[in-house]
């Protein structure tokens, strides 16, 4: 008989080692990933101005406070591309993948703000400090899903305008989205996490034409500073 | 608001109409959907690079299997015979790491593995089955996860060394379902009344279970599920075994399978009773 018992040591040893030695890399990367959340939850706070303020310079001074906190983003993605082994971002991206959609929700919600313009990926990567890295780099799907939040908090961003008497901005919103969504259409989607996300857009964009309805019927669309006279809400 | 929402039910054809325009008003050179064509490519490649793998896996998911059960009927006494089924699974076995393995491995070829890792992780750990199964019935043994790994060492046509990411997880998973192997060797040879073998089989696939029940693993869901599997086969030949000893003289030994199973088949239908 051969020696079976050296299965223990030839086998399952060296894959024990295997196991503990990934744990090790996943352990430090949700460290990292605390670091990065933190401001994650900053920006996302600092940015809810834009639903109660329609001053100006309040919107201005919010969007320079939350691109100050993107650094403390980047330093976090740096620190990452040291602890992800080359050729593995896949292996562990279950860590990063959510955090990294909703970066890149609020870099995208940022441009908008700054320049009413739709971010490429690129510029994305770069706010996130996520380009030129050796090791890691912005996935295009958590990309992609990130404008598609973008859209829902422009839906919001939309009703909440009017309410602050803006009646230009859902009109910007409403091509602007309608932008989005004429690209999404040219992409061929799996039946994958992507198209679920991307399935809910048509309810944004209508959220956001109702906004726009509303507005042109009342002739509201075409004289920006006229006072808010809506109907009481009860 | 909600007035006007009420109205718009009414009048629904004009909601939507700002988008219309908008989307009338798209030049074909539009920033947007100039963007998200060269995003649709690639999207696109990545789908199909998945699926050319998916479709190699199944190639080799369905050649492995072929030859696992070729090595079934090895079964046989005559060492001739036995030579032969060996040596050709063994060339079967070289063909798919020169073919299909090969093709997934230039599929992968500077991209990251892992992101594909689900299109070909069912091949790969069938065909690590396959060639454990191989080698135990060659050398009653089985190769471990480095010698495996140099195994998928190749050359692309630009004669740059290429090697597919085999990751120590499928090595072990595919050995768990190599068990299930050992499991059906067993009660085959208890049927040809080669009891001398249903020992070693289980004394194996024991030191097996043994390595598992070691493994500390968190996370690793399918394993903790094969480990169970491979415990239920120990089961059962772990009750040939005493079969064999408790009734091995009472009755002829080619006999005893069909006890075996006869047990078997009671036990599953108490189980249908809780």
């Amino acid at each position: 008989m051969c020696s079976p018992t050296g299965i223990v040591a030839d086998i399952f040893t060296p894959f024990q080692d295997y196991v503990n030695s990934e744990q090790e890399t996943r352990e430090e990367i949700r460290k990292i990933m605390k670091d990065i959340e933190s401001p994650l939850r900053e920006i996302i706070t600092i940015l809810q101005v834009i639903h109660h303020a329609r001053d100006i310079e309040q919107v201005h001074a919010a969007i320079l406070s939350a691109r100050q906190t993107f650094e403390i983003v980047r330093k976090g993605f740096d620190r990452l591309d040291k602890i992800v082994p080359a050729g593995q971002y896949y292996r562990y991206n279950d860590h990063w993948r959510f955090a990294t959609q909703r970066l890149c929700s609020l870099a995208a919600l940022i441009v908008f703000l700054e320049k009413g313009v739709l971010i490429n990926k690129e510029t994305t990567a770069e706010i996130l400090g996520a380009n030129d890295k050796a090791n890691i780099h912005l996935d295009l799907e958590d990309y992609l899903i990130g404008l598609l939040n973008l859209a829902t908090e422009l839906s919001r961003y939309a009703v909440n305008s009017v309410t602050l008497g803006d009646y230009q901005k859902p009109l910007q919103i409403s091509r602007f989205v309608a932008e989005l969504n004429a690209g999404f259409r040219l992409l061929n989607l799996k039946n994958d996490s992507l198209r679920k996300r991307f399935d809910a857009l048509k309810y944004d964009v209508k959220k956001i034409e109702e906004v726009v309805y509303d507005l042109s019927i009342r002739g509201f669309g075409q004289n920006p500073v006229q006072p808010i006279n809506e109907e009481p809400d009860n | 608001m909600y007035k006007s929402k009420a109205k718009n039910k009414r009048s629904k054809y004009s909601v939507g109409d700002k988008a219309k325009e908008t989307l009338n008003s798209l030049s074909e050179d539009n920033p947007v959907l100039l963007m998200f064509r060269e995003y649709g490519k690639t999207l696109d490649d990545k789908h199909d690079r998945y699926e050319r793998i998916v479709k190699l896996s199944r190639d080799i998911t369905i050649e492995s299997k072929r030859i696992i059960f070729l090595l079934h009927n090895v079964n046989t006494d005559l060492d001739d015979k036995r030579l032969k089924v060996i040596e050709e699974a063994e060339q079967r076995l070289q063909t798919v790491i020169d073919t299909q393995l090969k093709a997934v491995a230039l599929e992968l070829k500077d991209q990251d593995s892992y992101q594909y890792h689900k299109a070909y992780t069912a091949g790969l750990q069938e065909f690590i089955e396959a060639f454990a199964f191989c080698s135990y019935i060659k050398e009653e043994t089985v190769k471990n996860w480095k010698t495996m790994d140099g195994l998928f060492r190749y050359e692309s046509e630009e004669k740059q060394p290429v090697s597919l990411v085999f990751p120590h997880v499928d090595f072990i998973l595919g050995l768990a379902d190599f068990t299930g192997e050992l499991m059906r060797r067993s009660l085959n040879n208890l049927g040809m009344g080669n009891v001398e073998e249903c020992f070693k089989l289980c004394n194996f696939v024991r030191h097996i279970n043994t390595g598992f029940l070691g493994l500390m693993a968190p996370g690793y869901k399918e394993l903790s599920r094969k480990a169970y599997v491979l415990r239920q086969s120990l089961t059962k030949m772990e009750l040939v075994c005493y079969n064999i000893r408790i009734r091995g003289s009472e009755i002829p030994k080619h006999m005893l399978l069909s006890v075996i199973e006869s047990n078997d088949a009671n036990e599953n239908e108490d189980e249908g009773f809780f």
